[in-house]
């Protein structure tokens, strides 16, 4: 009993000070713009010409996959940050010191994720009861049709999200950006599973059933048998996502999600897999020992010293150990009348700082992918090397703005001449060297080939990135929204060469400099205000 | 050189009142800034250090508001905040280089720096060992070397010796008595033998509002006559608590020496010679007295 009061206390602690933060409005209104978007037609599921008339089964369906879809990914961002903010605050080590087990940890910290995860759920299901009160088709409201989609698929598939933060931010590997954009790729790999069912033909078997850790192919599967009752001309054709509706030019009746044992049963088995996550999470968590605090630094290198003062450490200099050959008095001044804006020293300054923290190994592969380019034919080099040379540095451009908060470095930096205009610039054009420096093999190539267009567009992408990370640096504090963001247009418009969203120029039917340029631009601008309104009301 | 604050206020979104018409002139020496806890010392210093700015009244650096023009003080500023953060992965050199850059020093006069400071706070053996690796202590060396960097006119130290070994803060002590002079030198702190080793002035401040500016003498003699010495048994401890103002308690063979601050010596007690932690715990006592008549302790019931 006292072991449950504890977790539920242990839970309650870390929910209440998550939703007492104004980032947890921000997440709620997320949840409210997916509302919206079904409502305006924004998010679409269609069965070739067909859409579902809009009754309560429909839209909860609709509103169900759209949780277990775009919460699994956005939710993970959300709510990877409950170990490092007890590392932060220093909370963990109060509590590492109390009897609590690792596994009991972990387990409490998985479900305060998913308690945050769960509102956002609550709040998408209570958008299908505004959607369907305010214009639906069918007036009458059916509860269990309209809820049940999102809290037993939403809620199952959110748990497995939340666990999986859990055990990202245990393992040292995973903890920071690595993680973050490694996540993308497991969602993409996930949902693809899940999918799985729908590309192909018929009805779900079992095994596609508890591989779909969506709900997709259940639901659709069964949506697809229905219409084909009804049109027994509809095909298989199936989509859900981000689109127009308009191309759903006819409407069938859905009854709604028949619930099968098979299908709860898996739903069951994924929150069963949540757990199991969680524990395994507990087997690599540190319980926040500082010697395997995986900072990022150089473990090769020894330790100066482990406690707080060197008093008694042999052979370590204390303050006062021996006496210092200096005095204050011996101290050449500096002359403050000749003192001049050195700026390219300080963009130097900077992007040493932005590439100090990366291994070696690091370095081989950026001259690596920078040789490649130079290697490969043009065509070869702009469209399939760049979208690589230029992912691989999303961890250097993801610490832009962030830095002075994460390490609490603002008041010295901010308490220089000049300090916003003069190190954000600097910070910015130290992005761009990078951007420059790992595409440079591209741009050699476009030079001598004399494509003019092409040069504008590479030139317009190597602007365009740190001008995105820097503004969601800024403006966010935190690293993970642009790692996230990032991954996931590199992979919807380079990797894909699609038409607006390829910022990278990586063809010329796909490049579009002049918006992105503008882009950039307002970025930047947006970064300085950001910063600028943020220190004059500090 | 002269830093006027005059009549500076800060109100916190939450309505907090973190100063109030707080003012005080500035001319070079060091000024110990002295006050309990929540006092607002670390917000004054923080609006001082262009950090944050106040709500109502200004701050001129050579008759300069630096609220509207922050620049014109922070190229000649040191600052050194109670809470602050280094880069893990750089060493003191690269550390120390990059705010340099930051705080606009040319290469070459940066480089020559940053070897006489290391020199100075003694990290020069460790000066190419990642900062992560640091103990507390050190790190707070390497926050007082970036602080003096550009070698500056203002030098403001928010609670600068917490985590410093008591050795390294007589270091410390040394060190700021040393850089006096040609510049200001504000000391904010709570740990008072810091400011008696150190300061030329002192300020006093308690709940957002200056309780006393002054030397340490004028401190001290505000005090001369009111500070006793009282030998009383361990069961009568507690009840003396509750009648005087008890700046030290000492147990020794005869009983419990009590150190008492009042106008009236308790029976049998001896006049003694005041020191800093006696008047500033007598002037607490009198602003305490002043805001809230009745609760006065500095004498008997």
């Amino acid at each position: 009993m006292s072991r449950s009061r504890a977790l539920y206390h242990m839970v309650r602690a870390d929910f209440l000070e998550r939703v007492r933060r104004y980032s947890f409005l921000l997440t709620l209104a997320f949840s409210v713009y997916l509302g919206y978007a079904v409502n305006s037609g924004q998010v679409t599921l269609r069965l070739g010409a067909y859409r579902g008339v809009d009754n309560s089964a429909w839209l909860g369906s609709v509103i169900g996959l759209v949780a277990t879809v775009w919460l699994t990914l956005v939710g993970f961002y959300v709510v990877k940050n409950s170990i490092q903010r007890d590392r932060q605050t220093r909370v963990g080590q109060v509590l590492a010191a109390t009897p609590m087990s690792k596994s009991f940890y972990a387990l409490g910290k998985a479900l305060s994720n998913f308690a945050v995860l769960a509102a956002m759920v609550l709040v998408l299901a209570l958008a299908a009861l505004v959607i369907q009160l305010s214009h639906g088709a069918d007036s009458h409201i059916d509860l269990f049709a309209l809820l049940a989609p999102a809290l037993i698929l939403g809620l199952s598939a959110v748990a497995v999200t939340a666990a999986l933060a859990v055990l990202f931010e245990s393992l040292p590997a995973l903890r920071g950006g690595v993680g973050n954009i490694f996540y993308f790729f497991l969602w993409t790999f996930l949902l693809t599973e899940s999918v799985g069912g729908v590309i192909g033909s018929g009805a779900a078997s079992s095994l596609q059933t508890f591989k779909d850790y969506s709900g997709i192919t259940s639901v659709m599967g069964q949506m697809r048998a229905q219409l084909q009752q009804f049109d027994p001309q509809y095909g298989d054709g199936a989509s859900f996502g981000f689109g127009n509706a308009s191309t759903s030019t006819k409407t069938f009746l859905w009854t709604g999600v028949k619930w099968s044992s098979t299908l709860v049963f898996s739903r069951g088995l994924w929150l069963g897999i949540a757990v199991g996550v969680a524990l395994l999470a507990a087997l690599f968590f540190d319980r926040f020992d500082p010697a395997r605090d995986g900072l990022g630094i150089r473990r090769k290198q020894r330790p100066v010293a482990s406690s707080k003062s060197l008093g008694g450490s042999p052979g370590l200099p204390s303050f006062d150990a021996q006496p210092a050959q200096r005095s204050v008095a011996h101290l050449v001044p500096v002359s403050h009348t000749g003192s001049r804006t050195r700026f390219f020293a300080l963009v130097l300054a900077e992007l040493r700082l932005m590439l100090r923290s990366h291994a070696w190994w690091w370095y081989v592969v950026a001259a690596g992918l920078i040789i490649a380019c130079l290697a490969s034919p043009l065509d070869v080099a702009r469209s399939g090397i760049l979208v690589a040379a230029w992912l691989w540095p999303a961890l250097i451009w993801s610490q832009m703005g962030t830095r002075e908060a994460q390490f609490s470095t603002g008041p010295l930096i901010f308490s220089a001449p000049h300090a916003v205009r003069r190190q954000l610039l600097a910070c910015y054009s130290a992005g761009v060297l990078v951007a420059a420096l790992t595409g440079g093999g591209v741009a050699l190539h476009l030079l001598f080939a004399r494509d003019i267009a092409g040069l504008g567009a590479w030139a317009t992408g190597a602007l365009f990135i740190p001008a995105l990370a820097l503004a969601l640096g800024v403006t966010t504090g935190s690293r993970k929204f642009f790692e996230a963001l990032y991954t996931a247009w590199w992979y919807v418009g380079p990797l894909h060469h699609i038409p607006r969203a390829d910022f990278m120029g990586t063809t010329a039917a796909s490049s579009t400099p002049v918006g992105y340029l503008a882009a950039a631009l307002l970025l930047v601008l947006l970064a300085y205000a950001w910063r600028t309104v943020r220190l004059a009301n500090a | 050189m002269r830093l006027e604050i005059e009549k500076v206020s800060k109100r916190y979104r939450r309505g907090v009142l973190a100063l109030e018409t707080f003012s005080l002139e500035l001319k070079p020496g060091v000024l110990g800034l002295l006050g309990p806890n929540g006092a607002g010392k670390t917000t004054l210093m923080s609006i001082l250090a262009t950090i944050t700015k106040a709500t109502d009244g200004r701050v001129l650096w050579n008759g300069a508001d630096i609220a509207r023009n922050p620049d014109v003080l922070r190229s000649v500023l040191g600052y050194l905040p109670q809470d602050f953060g280094v880069y893990p992965n750089l060493s003191a050199v690269e550390f120390l280089e990059y705010l340099a850059a930051v705080k606009g020093l040319d290469a070459a006069t940066a480089a020559r720096r940053i070897d006489e400071l290391l020199e100075l706070v003694n990290l020069t053996e460790v000066r190419k060992r990642p900062l992560g690796g640091y103990s507390g202590g050190m790190k707070q060396r390497v926050g007082i070397a970036q602080a003096l960097l550009n070698d500056p006119q203002l030098l403001i130290v928010d609670e600068p010796t917490a985590g410093l070994d008591p050795e390294e803060r007589v270091r410390f002590r040394n060190l700021l008595s040393d850089l006096s002079g040609e510049r200001i030198v504000i000391l904010s702190t709570h740990i008072v033998s810091d400011v008696e080793a150190t300061a030329t002035d002192i300020a006093l401040i308690a709940k957002g509002s200056l309780v006393a500016h002054a030397t340490p003498e004028a401190l001290l003699l505000q005090v001369e006559g009111k500070v006793w010495e009282w030998v009383v048994s361990s069961a009568d401890l507690n009840a003396a608590k509750q009648q005087f103002l008890i700046s030290s308690t000492t147990r020794r063979s005869d009983g419990v020496h009590v150190r008492v601050l009042g106008d009236e010596a308790p029976a049998n007690a001896k006049p003694v010679t005041p020191n800093l932690e006696d008047a500033y715990l007598y002037c607490l006592s009198e602003h305490r007295s002043a805001a809230q008549p009745g609760t006065r302790r500095g004498v008997k019931a």
